[in-house]
């Protein structure tokens, strides 16, 4: 049965030789029959990834989950085990992520851990519009892609250039870099450290309810300053 | 006839060693005493080949049988080797008759005790990995069904070793990615801090970032993760200069 699921999953991807992390999430999606999907890389130093997300809502609960540091993705890779969400609407679990989410149309979120034996290399994450439990074989589906996506994105790294990213990973890759530049700025301007600094964004953003990446470019494009947050 | 209440519960201890932490001398060491227990024969060891191809003896069910090894091994003559090297099976070779395939090895095996021995390669795809050593006190043939679960037993063995070497592939691959996700966003973080002390846009602060790290002979990522965890002043880096730096005044 798991070799028929991976043939199933293989062929959707057969027409990329180098499949994209949208195209990846894509076929999770399908292959699984869910709304959306997205793939977040989490790193054990605490670098937090995107490596793709087929939609509008796939995209928010990535950005969610990296704002707020909670979500199915967060729990995958720090339990280790699939996160099961079938109603957001009645979850007292992740009560900022799921206010949000849901006011983005998701209804339902999954997490699947991507691993190869105990390297963690992060989440996939899925949503439905409506809410409702993975059925076993959907279940079964999303194992399969997540050990696909994990080969996937290391024999991709395998033909990095020493120390960087490989190029594929680093096109498709959305590392919140404009969240990072605004770190930098406030954590020179509060004289704080910049993992407080990070702290301080995020905060902002949660406060505000707003896209964490729509504070940070207002900070780089120097519109918004921290300085007078309590 | 092999113990069947052994031989399944080796099955089960080995696969474990797929899932847990993994130490491949513990395995061999399993995979040579559980052959002595469950099987016909009076000694087991277990060779595996070096990246350089040189076998090397990795276990040994007693030290009577790491020293033929070692023996075998110092001739570059015996049933290990020819497994390893034909990637086939070697069984039932009586040793007293065996002097001319062996001319050291035969005689110094029979005057430790032995018999017959059998070599079992350890195969996985085209690729030998090394060999298992059966040895036994009688020249009788060893049955079917204990060749076929020392043949069994090795395979397992052999499936674990290639797991663990994809395993650790993985983990130097996976902290590659960490590493260089992690420079970028220090590099990210670098340039906000010398926009910011410097009064520059985010791609002046890049230019000159790089052309410090030029100049000082740094790597990017090293000095942009000095800059972020406040080790360098960002204020000692920001000289911009013009875009491209082709025509820099020496």
């Amino acid at each position: 049965m798991a070799a028929e699921r991976l043939a199933r999953i293989l062929a959707l991807l057969a027409a990329d030789d180098r499949p994209s992390g949208r195209r990846l999430c894509e076929v999770a999606a399908e292959a699984t029959a869910m709304s959306g999907a997205g793939i977040a890389l989490l790193t054990a130093g605490g670098a937090q990834a995107s490596l793709g997300a087929t939609d509008s809502v796939s995209s928010l609960i990535e950005d969610l989950q990296y704002t707020l540091g909670e979500g199915p993705c967060i729990d995958a890779q720090r339990l280790g085990t699939v996160i099961a969400e079938p109603n957001l609407a009645a979850t007292s679990r992740w009560t900022a992520f799921s206010e949000r989410a849901l006011a983005g149309g998701a209804e339902a979120v999954f997490g699947f851990p991507i691993r190869l034996g105990a390297v963690a290399l992060g989440a996939l994450d899925l949503y439905r519009d409506q809410p409702g439990p993975l059925t076993d074989d959907q279940h079964a589906d999303a194992l399969v892609m997540a050990d696909v996506a994990a080969r996937f994105i290391l024999s991709a790294q395998a033909d990095a250039p020493p120390g960087d990213l490989d190029i594929d990973i680093a096109t498709d890759t959305h590392l919140w870099g404009v969240v990072h530049q605004a770190a930098g700025m406030v954590s020179v301007q509060l004289d704080i450290p910049v993992a407080d600094a990070l702290v301080r964004i995020r905060a902002h953003a949660f406060g505000a309810d707003r896209r964490i990446t729509e504070i940070a470019r207002d900070i780089v494009e120097r519109r918004l300053s921290l300085d007078d947050d309590s | 006839m092999p113990d069947q209440a052994i031989l399944v519960r080796t099955f089960v201890d080995l696969a474990d060693n797929l899932v847990d932490d993994f130490d491949v001398v513990d395995l061999l060491s399993l995979l040579a005493d559980r052959s002595v227990a469950a099987l016909d024969v009076a000694a087991a060891g277990v060779m595996l080949a070096a990246p350089s191809g040189a076998l090397q003896v990795v276990a040994s069910s007693s030290d009577a049988m790491r020293t033929l090894e070692l023996f075998e091994l110092q001739a570059d003559e015996g049933p290990c080797v020819d497994a390893y090297r034909s990637g086939e099976p070697v069984v039932n070779i009586d040793l007293a008759a065996a002097a001319a395939r062996w001319p050291s090895f035969a005689p110094r095996a029979v005057r430790g005790g032995f018999a017959s021995v059998h070599s079992l390669p350890m195969r996985h795809r085209k690729r030998t990995l090394g060999a298992v050593n059966l040895l036994r006190s009688e020249a009788t043939p060893l049955a079917d069904d204990d060749v076929h679960a020392a043949q069994a037993l090795a395979d397992i063995a052999t499936i674990a070793i290639v797991q663990h070497q994809l395993a650790i592939d993985a983990r130097i691959l996976n902290d590659q990615l960490a590493a260089a996700l992690n420079s970028r966003v220090v590099i990210e973080q670098a340039k906000g801090k010398i926009a910011q002390s410097a009064h520059l846009d985010m791609d002046q602060a890049f230019q000159s970032l790089r052309a410090h790290a030029r100049n000082h002979n740094l790597r990017l990522a090293e000095l942009a993760g000095r800059i972020a965890d406040g080790t360098i002043d960002p204020r000692s880096i920001a000289s911009p200069r013009p875009a491209g730096g082709a025509s820099r005044p020496s």
